[in-house]
């Protein structure tokens, strides 16, 4: 049976994250969980969960929610624990994986197997490449920038203990404006290869 | 000036920190309880009268906080240590009665007498709700009901939200009919010297007819959906028999004769002269006599996180009371109302309500009982009727939103666990109807009995 790896990887907006995620799903030939991990989840439980779209990597809001003994009345981190469990459940069965963002760097922390990686990025080329993906206009890639950096810095904090893009909660931080989206792939494909070596030996 | 000044201060940042969960809540009371103490008796009054009055750890010491002889007027000051007792002791025995498998027990049992039908398992759960509530604690209500009502769902193929829903409904109601049902009646019990029965004539009546008009109400808005995705053809063998969900028969046999004990000595608490604090530790006391194995178990289960949250709270609600902030409060409601009682029901009822649907309900009947008792001084209405309307008004509008109470929480977060996440357009638009309905109505009878 094939080693089990999970890779996780967390992205500035712009950053061409996802890219990469995709292409090392496909370099590895394994699954790849982004926005499709609803869909996944409302697959297993036989329910049709179109309408928590929109709660998918949104930070709780502490006004119109409500903790009692550990439960919560916040949507958002209600789906956030089916998406844990649905994850834990995948890692606990020896499936690999490659999962964008959703905390997975910290929830999978426990498996061997788990890669976590955090993509960033130089602001020029953050704003160029979306300019140029999203036919925007400086001005609209510079804010839009801002806008999902700062939601997803805000749905990663709330709940995880350490802080969004801090190199210390990753196993490797990556600029992929230095080399571009294909080597950057190269060379994380090389380090998770050596790690997958090292763990055989 | 000053003292009223801090008191003012520390209640407004206490709920602004309770509802924003930026720490736990326990930690904000207790920490508002002690800037209490120290800006508004030590700073502000120079007074260490007011801060043994409020502490009133005497009250334990005399013999009118175990045993009655007569009639109490109750007391509202300070750290209401009869409240805590009660709460505790009722704790354990929840927590010795699911360790048995009492309340998956109980589920499983009604289940099977309805033949795992779908309407007469959403009828008769809704009851058992209100019924359950009326003597345990909301949470653990709604805990064992949701989980087993999401178990069935599954196999009878049915949506669990309305049924859900609906539970947490009337277990907010069934807390409303009864002393110890839920910790505003609790608190105005003990504060004001009202007994179990009292409730159970007044508010318990009016829950009665309210319970009616609900099962009327969810029976008609989800009647649809209930049916729509029931399965005719059902493998029961695969359902847990109701025997086979208690985890120890000694103990669920112990558990339920003192949870009947229990029952009987609320029901006749005025009489035999026992106070709910003796109650409390009554049950308290056998069920850890009882479960000595698992005593301590039993006592790492106990939410000591409320109970440090009511202490914390009774001392700030001091600090308004010694300063008079609640004396100035209840002259401004009674100058509304121009001393009129309809109008005065009406405020308290409807602002008890929509406070409730969104700020904790506990510190809101806490603040609101010196506050009726003053009005009753000083316009010589009933405190009797005030206190029922307070109680309605608390223990019902904390139903209407997702947040305005435990089990709301509890009910909400479950079910999202398995999938059916709830957000606060559907629950509102479900349940908010349901809550204006049943204030309504509670007003109405409280109108058309008292006055």
């Amino acid at each position: 049976m094939e080693k089990q790896l999970i890779v996780s990887v967390g992205r500035e907006y712009g950053s061409g994250g996802h890219e990469i995620a995709e292409k090392l799903s496909k370099y590895y030939k394994i699954q790849l969980f982004d926005h499709n991990l609803l869909d996944a989840i409302a697959a297993k439980k036989n329910l049709n969960m179109d309408h928590l779209k929109g709660l998918d990597e949104k930070h709780k809001n502490p006004l119109s929610s409500r903790t009692v003994r550990g439960f919560s009345s916040s949507p958002e981190e209600n789906l956030l624990y089916l998406q844990f469990d649905y994850l834990r459940d995948k890692a606990d069965s020896g499936e690999s994986f490659v999962i964008v963002g959703r905390c997975s760097e910290t929830i999978l922390k426990q498996y061997n197997s788990l890669v976590s990686i955090f993509v960033l990025g130089d602001r020029d080329k953050k704003v160029e490449r979306i300019m140029r993906l999203y036919q925007m206009t400086e001005s609209q890639a510079v804010r839009k920038i801002r806008e999902k950096d700062m939601k997803r810095r805000r749905y990663h904090n709330s709940f995880c203990d350490r802080k969004w893009g801090d190199s210390r909660n990753y196993d490797i931080s990556i600029n992929s404006s230095k080399l571009g989206i294909d080597t950057t792939v190269e060379l994380l494909t090389d380090y998770i290869d050596r790690r997958r070596n090292r763990q055989e030996d | 000036m000053l003292a009223q000044v801090f008191a003012v201060i520390i209640f407004i940042a206490m709920f602004v920190f309770i509802v924003t969960e930026i720490v736990e809540r326990h930690v904000v009371s207790l920490i508002c309880a002690l800037l209490t103490i120290v800006l508004v008796f030590g700073v502000g009054m120079h007074s260490m009268a007011a801060v043994i009055e409020t502490i009133n750890l005497k009250s334990i010491f005399v013999r009118e906080f175990w045993y009655l002889s007569g009639e109490t007027s109750g007391s509202s000051a300070g750290i209401n240590w009869e409240t805590i007792l009660f709460i505790f002791g009722m704790m354990v025995m929840v927590e010795g009665m699911a360790r048995a498998g009492f309340f998956r027990w109980l589920c499983m049992r009604i289940a099977k007498l309805v033949n795992y039908q779908v309407i007469p398992l959403f009828i008769t759960f809704m009851v058992l709700a209100t019924v359950l509530a009326m003597f345990i604690d909301s949470i653990t209500v709604i805990l064992f009901l949701a989980a087993v009502t999401i178990e069935l769902s599954q196999l009878l193929k049915f949506n669990p939200v309305p049924m859900i829903l609906s539970e947490i409904f009337c277990a907010n109601l069934g807390g409303a009919a009864t002393m110890c049902g839920d910790p505003p009646n609790i608190i105005i019990g003990t504060s004001l010297g009202y007994s179990f029965m009292d409730f159970v004539t007044n508010t318990g009546v009016i829950a009665g007819v309210c319970l009616a008009a609900v099962l009327v109400y969810f029976y008609l808005i989800f009647r649809k959906e209930l049916r729509a995705g029931a399965s005719k053809s059902v493998d029961y063998s695969s359902l847990p028999s109701p025997e086979s969900t208690i985890t120890d028969k000694k103990g669920f046999s112990v558990s339920c004769a003192i949870f009947a004990v229990a029952i009987v000595l609320l029901v006749t608490h005025a009489q035999t002269g026992l106070t709910v604090s003796t109650i409390g530790c009554i049950v308290a006391i056998a069920t850890l006599v009882t479960s000595w194995k698992y005593a301590i178990l039993l006592l790492k289960k106990v939410d000591y996180k409320t109970l440090l949250f009511f202490i914390g709270l009774f001392v700030v609600i001091g600090g308004l009371e010694q300063t008079g902030i609640l004396e100035v409060m209840a002259a401004f409601i009674g100058k509304i109302s121009g001393g009129n009682v309809m109008v005065m029901i009406a405020i308290i009822i409807w602002l008890s309500a929509i406070a409730s649907a969104f700020v904790d309900n506990i510190p809101f009947a806490t603040t609101m009982i010196p506050i009726i008792k003053s009005l009753s001084a000083a316009y010589g209405v009933d405190l009797t009727i005030l206190a029922w309307t307070l109680a309605m008004g608390t223990d019902i509008g904390g139903s209407s939103t997702p947040i305005g109470a435990s089990a709301n929480v509890v009910g909400i977060a479950t079910a999202s666990r398995e999938g059916y996440v709830i957000k606060w357009g559907l629950y509102c638009r479900k349940m908010m109807p349901a809550t204006v309905m049943v204030v309504l109505i509670s007003m109405l009878m409280i109108y058309f009995r008292y006055l």
